[in-house]
């Protein structure tokens, strides 16, 4: 029995034109979703190589130690091209600092070269398949049982010897059937073109994620069959109930995630930017002071001069073609002032940690709001799966951040903020004196500086006191004489790539309240039609 | 007969369920908006206090310490949160909302990290607009699908035409009746939105609101007008008001949700510019240029010494400098906005497009704003180099090389923070809001005749029976 009323449902859904229009929009929007976001992820793999390579460069193309500063570069999620989340707002780039810990990641976001284009939005296969998914539910749902009771075919049908449970399970069947295929379809769809698109490469875990992502589609169409089948119900007339579960649909949709980011952003304050730089400014002039106490109390000279030195932020230092004195004192400053760079990035990590929270805090905020939605499920959960979450991005950047210490760890392990490596590629053993160096620079004309200053003294114009120096070439005056170092031994970033369920854990709870919300409403559903008139 | 047929469509439409319940949403949706805006405006407002402060701490510090240090270094101006956000917030968290300048030039701009949560996903705020678009759209749809098919399927439609009353009336009367009906949703949300704002709000509303509400009204009902029309269109086309609805709620997918989040992809597609890094390479290259073909010196500097020779050169070199910059620099930002401007109009196909981009112009935030201050700090700029150059023609110590980047070779007497120009961002005026707006307004007013003259032209042809 419950076959014969399966099958009259699906052939009557397959034949109207909410069939044929629903297909329609399918067939336009999931395409039209895949491409847009197809395109935005080749942009941004472009951006990606481009980013890599300038960063592999630059860390190839050092001479000392430190001026090594590694950059991390993300690549970006292949899945993105499902269900973007948060992927294209927060940058690909993180840069390792001795003072700094990772904070946020730089680079380019969705708006790419021009900033204006940031007031635009763009929506996923997972926005379209929540809107459309959520739409075609309640259009075949609506009229479940009042349609049947205006033409008069409900008392006919319930007149044969069939209960009523069969009656609804062979209506949900029905449904469900008519509508399986136009999911299966609107995956397909998304697939070929995936396929078809050359430069999107899934491993074959990311298509057990899309394996998953449909799933959790089938169990959010079921909750809004749902919500279709109870107002169907629950309402005296078709247009009622049409107008009912189109309002309902409105206000779950679009209505009730904007609301709970709203209020999310009004009554959970993030802290403020410019409070955190201020007291990040007031650690670093702490740090600065504390290092030049440092120094005073070990004897090391305030001010530096040098032959051929680069200096910058960070305690980055190169010098050459200094004494053996003068390279001594620099390794001496080095080796004060770059463990309380560390141990201040740990002080500063305090308040960035604190300003992060804030972040985090206010989007699950939203996001625990907007599950009064099952859309807001379905969103979170999908943009988990596709592991573009805030949780999959905290992942990368805590292995950012653990990459740092990895990283100081192998420049500790070398000792070398103790060592010369650290600011010259020149080798200690061939250190001159200040009188040797002039004495070479100067082609023996002077024998040691004090000759050199003593008669530098008498000169009014600066070109000829450093013309005098320039006479002969010394090898190690310049960054030219010395090869790269070799960093075959430095530890790289690695992105472990996780298994099919790896970060899925915590959105389980989800996937149940989600289920939990279907029985609640099947329930309620079959509660309503049991005591439906079908008179 | 216009206004029979009016009255009995008004009160056709007042009855419904439909009304009820859109009444009854949009009020609790505005009352929402209302309370978030309030809530968050005064942070907002909290937190820009803090920055102007610092902004103009910084610049009597500069002033106190030399004429040459204030017009040299950059300073960031920041743009005020806006009072009238809750009318529509125009994407301001999103858009550039700090300008870097100095007194030679307006160097950048960028949107201030801490605007937006980045982790927070992104979407629209509760403003009137966002609510105005999505709802007032949808409603004026589910008002007008059955409008046509829907009385034919009641039988009532041929008796309504066996009175002495024409199609044209009829229908235009159905159009009015749907758009009153619609407007007294919206008003009753706009109200209670305004009260709530009034009452709740850290009190900084400017007089222009009195303009600023029935200029959004008079916007709502073009957007309710449009969305009514395809509604009759999707009513008149179809035989059943089963496919009608389907037809509108594609009509309404394709303009509410498909056109305006293809724009990043229009944007990119067909009117691409520049990367950010090619033109930074341009710049290094122009720097390179000038350091190799400037005379030898030019880099000297003793800032114990303004008169040393060598000044003039390092001046010389450093104007080129910032010249050469300023050209590329600012080539690029009139390609951004040339792009902007143009994604804009291709997705004005869409009327929910269109009602944003009015809104923006009505509430004078956004882009509009973005673009109004950005000209208006060039002529402060302006201003404040004058001020410069007097007070350093005046300074008999001054060598008067104009260096832009370095506080070496003019005047070095503080001057009274007092007597230095202050910006001071002005509201935009009713022509700089009606003109960028008048293309949309035309396309808009376009649209809406010509889907209505479609519907027009298949209700005459239209079977009755």
């Amino acid at each position: 029995m419950i076959a014969t009323i399966v099958r009259k449902e699906f052939l009557t859904n397959l034949v109207s034109p909410r069939f044929a229009i629903g297909f329609v929009l399918c067939l336009v929007l999931i395409p039209f979703s895949i491409l847009i976001n197809v395109s935005s992820y080749r942009e941004r793999t472009a951006q990606y190589r481009v980013d890599r390579d300038a960063a592999e460069k630059a860390a190839a193309e050092v001479r000392v130690y430190s001026r090594l500063r590694p950059e991390v570069v993300l690549p970006p999620e292949p899945l993105s091209v499902f269900g973007k989340g948060i992927s294209d707002q927060v940058g690909n780039r993180v840069r390792i600092w001795l003072g700094d810990k990772p904070l946020l990641a730089a680079g380019k976001t969705a708006a790419g070269d021009n900033p204006f284009l940031a007031s635009f939005v763009s929506v996923d296969f997972v926005e379209v398949a929540a809107i459309i998914f959520s739409l075609l539910a309640l259009i075949f749902s609506y009229d479940a049982f009042t349609r049947e009771k205006e033409d008069g075919t409900l008392k006919l049908v319930m007149s044969n010897p069939v209960g009523r449970s069969t009656a609804l399970a062979g209506k949900l069947l029905g449904i469900l059937t008519t509508l399986l295929p136009v999911l299966v379809f609107s995956f397909l769809l998304g697939a070929v073109l995936i396929l078809l698109a050359r430069d999107v490469a899934f491993p074959a875990v990311d298509w057990g994620r899309i394996a998953l992502l449909f799933a959790l589609s089938l169990i959010y169409l079921a909750v809004f069959v749902f919500i279709g089948l109870l107002v169907s119900a629950r309402s005296r007339s078709s247009v009622t109930s049409l107008v009912m579960c189109l309002f309902l649909w409105v206000l779950l949709v679009f209505i009730i995630p904007v609301v709970a980011a709203s209020f999310a952003g009004g009554f959970v304050r993030i802290d403020s930017r410019d409070n955190l730089e201020r007291v990040l400014r007031d650690l670093d002039t702490e740090r600065d002071d504390k290092i030049k106490q440092a120094f005073k109390a070990q004897g090391i000279p305030e001010g530096w001069s040098c032959w051929w030195c680069m200096s910058d932020r960070d305690g980055m230092m190169e010098v050459y073609g200094n004494s053996r004195a003068d390279f001594e004192m620099f390794r001496r400053r080095a080796m004060t002032s770059e463990p309380i760079r560390l141990e201040y990035a740990d002080k500063r990590w305090a308040s960035q940690k604190a300003y992060l929270d804030s972040l985090a805090r206010q989007a699950r905020a939203a996001e625990r709001l907007s599950f009064v939605s099952p859309t807001g499920v379905f969103r979170t959960v999908a943009a988990a799966v596709c592991r573009t979450d805030l949780a999959a991005h905290g992942r990368l950047m805590d292995g950012a951040r653990r990459y740092r210490e990895t990283f100081i760890s192998w420049l500790q392990g070398k000792n070398i903020f103790a060592s010369f490596a650290w600011l010259t590629p020149a080798d200690p053993a061939a250190f001159l004196t200040d009188d040797q160096l002039v004495e070479k620079r100067t082609g023996g004309e002077f024998k040691t500086s004090r000759d050199y200053e003593a008669w530098a003294e008498k000169q009014t114009d600066w070109r000829a006191r450093w013309g005098k120096l320039n006479q002969a070439k010394l090898r190690g005056d310049s960054p030219d004489d010395f090869p790269f170092l070799d960093l075959s031994d430095m530890p790289r970033f690695q992105d472990r790539s996780g298994t099919l369920l790896s970060g899925l854990g915590s959105t389980a709870v989800d996937v149940g309240l989600l289920l939990v919300e279907a029985v609640l409403l099947f329930y309620l559903g079959f509660v309503a039609f049991i005591r439906f008139d079908v008179r | 007969m216009f206004r029979v047929v009016l009255k009995r469509e008004i009160l056709h439409n007042l009855y419904s369920l439909r009304f009820l319940i859109a009444l009854a949403l949009v009020i609790v949706v505005f009352a929402a908006g209302a309370i978030t805006f309030a809530k968050s405006h005064a942070a907002d407002l909290e937190q820009y206090r803090q920055i102007q402060g610092q902004f103009l701490e910084n610049m009597r510090e500069l002033a106190a310490r030399n004429a040459t240090e204030l017009a040299v270094r950059r300073q960031t101006y920041s743009l005020k949160p806006r009072a009238n956000a809750f009318i529509a917030d125009a994407k301001d968290r999103h858009l550039p909302n700090a300008v870097e300048f100095s007194a030679w030039n307006v160097f950048s701009f960028q949107n201030k990290s801490g605007s937006a949560n980045p982790f927070l996903r992104r979407s629209d705020e509760l403003s009137w607009a966002f609510i105005t678009a999505l709802i007032v759209s949808f409603i004026a749809l589910l008002f007008t699908f059955d409008a046509v098919s829907g009385e034919k399927e009641s039988k009532t439609l041929a008796l309504s035409l066996a009175n002495p009353v024409s199609r044209g009336t009829l229908l235009a009367g159905k159009l009015a009746s749907a758009v009153l009906s619609v407007m007294a949703i919206v008003m009753a949300g706009a109200l209670t939105s305004l009260v709530a704002v009034l009452v709740l709000g850290p009190g900084d509303s400017t007089a222009a609101l009195a303009a600023e509400v029935p200029g959004f009204l008079a916007v709502a009902a073009l957007l309710a007008a449009t969305f009514a029309a395809f509604g009759l269109l999707a009513s008149v086309v179809a035989r059943s008001s089963n496919v009608s609805l389907l037809i509108a709620l594609a009509v309404w997918l394709a303009f509410a949700v498909a056109v305006p989040n293809s724009s990043i992809f229009v944007a990119k597609t067909f009117f691409p510019i520049e990367s950010s890094e090619a033109v930074q390479k341009n710049v290094t290259a122009a720097f390179d240029d000038l350091s190799k073909n400037a005379p030898p010196g030019s880099w000297s500097m003793n800032s114990g010494e303004p008169f040393l020779p060598q000044h003039e050169l390092r001046a010389n070199l450093q104007m080129k400098r910032l010249l050469a910059e300023k050209g590329i620099r600012d080539a690029y930002y009139q390609a951004m906005f040339r792009q902007f401007e143009r994604t804009r109009l291709l997705t004005a196909v869409s009327p929910v497009a269109l009602f944003d981009y009015l809104t923006e112009a009505v509430a004078g935030g956004g882009y509009l704003r973005f673009r109004k201050a950005w000209d208006d700090l060039h002529v402060y700029q302006g201003q404040l180099l004058g001020f410069f150059k007097a007070l350093d023609a005046a300074d008999k110590d001054s060598p008067h090389w104009y260096n832009p980047n370095e506080n070496v070779s003019t005047t070095r007497k503080p001057v009274a923070f007092e007597r230095v120009p202050q910006f001071e961002e002005r509201p935009l005026a009713l022509a700089d809001r009606v003109g960028p707006a008048l293309k949309y307004l035309i396309i808009n007013v376009f649209l809406l005749s010509a889907v209505y003259f479609l519907a027009f032209i298949a209700f005459v042809r239209y079977d009755v029976r």
